[in-house]
C-alpha cells in the first residue's frame, strides 16, 4: 500500500523519516534548483569559508535548470525538468552533512554514497516524472529569486515558490532502502531467465 | 511548393510537434496505464499523460529538452523544389528565439553553444526519392531526446554470431536494453536496424523508431513477429516507467532491415524516450496538406 504525502518546506527530520520507498510526495513551499556548476561552486565556497547565498537547512534541491523569460520585469519559467542526478553524486557528503538539505529531486539512480548519507543525516531522494515539463511548470507559482546567474541561466540557483509540486516518488528513503537496487536485481534475474530460455 | 509556404508549414510542424506527445504514443501510454500493475508505475504514466494534455492546452514544451531534430523527406509526385534544410533551420532558430525550443546544439569538440540551435548539420535531413511510388510527398520532423541516446549501441556481427533464428541478435538487443536501465526515460521506443553496413544499420534504427506510428504493424510478417517477441521480452525485464520498476518498459519495438554482405551482420539499437515529438505532413496532389498523426488521433478518440 503506497502512501501520498503533502509536505511543506523547510522539511524536518520527522517529515523525511516517515517516508518509505515508493511513497508519493508533493512539495509545497520553496524549492532550489542546482545543477553541476552550482554544486561545484558550493563546494568551493565551503572550502574557502565563503558565505552561501542560501540557508539550505531543511531545503529541497531540484536537479534541474530552467528555461526562462522576463515578463513585466518578472522572471517566468517556460520549461523545466530533472536532469541526470548521478552527476551530482560526488557532492552528496557536503549537501547533507554541511548544508542540512533534507530532500533531492532528480532523475535516474543515485549511488551508495547518497544512500549512506540519507541514512546518516536523514533525507530522501525523490524522482520527478521525466520529461514532464508542462505539469512541473504549472506547480511553480512564482520565481522568488536567483543567485549566481553568471554561471548561465540553467546552471544558476533558482528559488521557486511551488504548490503541489509532484507527483514525486521516494526512490531512496532514510532507512537504507533504494528502489534502484531492487529494480536492478529484478532486471538481472529476468535477463538471466531470458538468456537461459534462448539457449534451449 | 515555395520557400514561404514550406516555411509556414515548418513553423507549424515545429510548434505542434514539441507541445504534445504524438497521438499514437498517447494511445499506447493510456493502454499501458490501464494494464500496469505497479502503483508507482501507474503514477508516472498518469503524470506523463496529464503532462501531454497540459502542454497541448497551453502550447508549451512537453519536455524541457527539445532533443535533436531529423527531417525525413519522401518525394513522390508532389514537387518540393526548395532547400528543405535551410527552410527548417530558419524555422528552428525562430522557434528557439521564441522560447519554444531550449538551445541545446553545441560544437561537438569545444562544446560552444551558439544559443539558437543553429550549427553544422542541424537539422539533419534525409531524402528519399520515390517518383513513381507515391502520388504525394511527405515530410516528417522528429525531435528525439538525447539523454536516451547514451546507451544506444551498434555491433557488427559475424554470420556465426547471428545464431539460429537470430538468437545472437536478440540477445544483444535484450542486453543493450537491460544495460540502458532507466536512462532512456522509459517507457521507451526501441528502433533496431539490421543489415547494410555499419552506417546503414544506424540510420535504419533511427528511422524505424522516428517515422513509423508506434501503433503500426510491420508489413513484413517475419519482422512483425520479431518486433512482438522483442517487445514482450523487453517488458519482462521490469525496468518500468522512469526506471522505477513495472510492466511498462517499452511501448514498441520497430525493426527495419537492409540486405547485407555475406560476411557480416551489422545491428544497431536506438533508444527513443517516451516524449515522442513527431509530426508527419503529407503534401497531396490537390495542393492540400494532411497531418497524419491528427488523422490517427481523429480515428482513435
Amino acid at each position: 500500500m503506497i502512501a501520498e504525502y503533502e509536505l511543506v518546506t523547510p522539511l524536518s527530520d520527522d517529515d523525511v523519516k516517515k517516508l518509505k520507498v515508493r511513497d508519493i510526495v508533493y512539495i509545497n513551499g520553496i524549492i532550489y534548483t542546482a545543477r553541476d556548476l552550482a554544486h561545484i561552486r558550493i563546494k568551493d565556497y565551503l572550502e574557502e569559508g565563503k558565505e552561501l547565498p542560501v540557508d539550505f537547512r531543511g531545503a529541497v534541491i531540484f536537479h534541474a535548470g530552467p528555461a526562462v523569460r522576463k515578463r513585466n520585469g518578472e522572471w517566468e519559467i517556460t520549461g523545466i525538468g530533472p536532469t541526470t542526478s548521478y552527476r551530482m553524486e560526488p557532492f552528496s557528503d557536503i549537501i547533507f552533512s554541511k548544508l542540512g538539505v533534507k530532500a533531492l529531486i532528480g532523475k535516474g539512480r543515485m549511488g551508495e554514497k547518497t544512500l549512506e548519507n540519507l541514512k546518516r543525516y536523514g533525507g530522501v531522494f525523490l524522482i520527478a516524472p521525466p520529461g514532464c515539463s508542462a505539469i512541473i511548470v504549472e506547480s511553480v507559482e512564482e520565481v522568488l529569486s536567483s543567485f549566481w546567474l553568471d554561471l548561465g541561466v540553467p546552471e544558476a540557483i533558482w528559488v521557486l515558490k511551488v504548490r503541489r509540486f509532484g507527483p514525486l516518488i521516494v526512490a531512496i528513503d532514510s532507512h537504507g532502502n533504494s528502489i534502484f537496487n531492487e529494480v536492478e536485481e529484478n532486471v538481472m534475474k529476468a535477463l538471466n531467465e531470458i538468456r537461459f530460455a534462448m539457449k534451449g | 511548393m515555395n520557400d514561404k509556404t514550406l516555411h509556414e508549414v515548418a513553423s507549424t510542424m515545429i510548434k505542434k510537434s514539441v507541445t504534445r506527445v504524438a497521438p499514437d504514443v498517447l494511445y499506447l501510454l493510456k493502454r499501458a496505464y490501464e494494464n500496469e500493475r505497479s502503483p508507482v508505475a501507474r503514477k508516472i504514466l498518469e503524470a506523463m499523460i496529464s503532462n501531454s494534455y497540459a502542454a497541448q492546452k497551453k502550447s508549451v514544451p512537453l519536455c524541457q529538452s527539445p532533443g535533436y531534430p531529423v527531417i525525413y523527406v519522401k518525394i513522390g509526385a508532389v514537387k518540393i523544389e526548395t532547400n528543405i534544410q535551410k527552410v527548417f533551420q530558419k524555422a528552428i532558430v525562430e522557434a528557439t528565439r521564441e522560447g519554444l525550443l531550449r538551445p541545446s546544439m553545441v560544437h561537438p569538440i569545444t562544446r560552444r553553444n551558439p544559443g539558437d540551435n543553429s550549427g553544422i548539420g542541424i537539422p539533419e535531413v534525409e531524402v528519399e526519392l520515390v517518383p513513381g511510388e507515391a502520388d504525394y510527398s511527405e515530410v516528417v520532423i522528429s525531435f528525439k531526446g538525447c539523454g536516451a541516446e547514451l546507451p544506444s549501441a551498434l555491433k557488427v556481427f559475424t554470420p556465426a554470431e547471428v545464431g539460429r533464428e537470430g538468437v545472437g541478435l536478440k540477445r544483444f538487443i535484450l542486453e543493450t536494453v537491460a544495460r540502458a536501465d532507466g536512462i532512456p526515460c522509459p517507457p521507451m521506443g526501441i528502433g533496431v536496424g539490421i543489415g547494410g553496413q555499419m552506417h546503414t544499420a544506424a540510420k535504419l534504427s533511427r528511422k524505424a523508431i522516428s517515422t513509423r506510428l508506434w501503433t503500426d504493424v510491420n508489413p513484413d510478417v517475419g519482422l512483425a513477429r520479431l518486433e512482438e517477441e522483442l517487445l514482450r521480452s523487453i517488458n519482462s525485464l521490469g525496468i518500468g516507467p522512469a526506471g522505477l520498476g513495472g510492466d511498462t518498459t517499452a511501448l514498441t519495438v520497430k525493426v527495419e532491415i537492409a540486405y547485407t554482405h555475406t560476411a557480416i551482420c551489422p545491428v544497431a539499437v536506438n533508444f527513443h524516450c517516451w516524449a515522442v515529438r513527431r509530426i508527419t505532413t503529407r503534401f497531396l496532389p490537390d495542393g492540400s496538406i494532411l497531418f497524419v498523426e491528427d488523422e490517427y488521433a481523429g480515428k482513435t478518440t
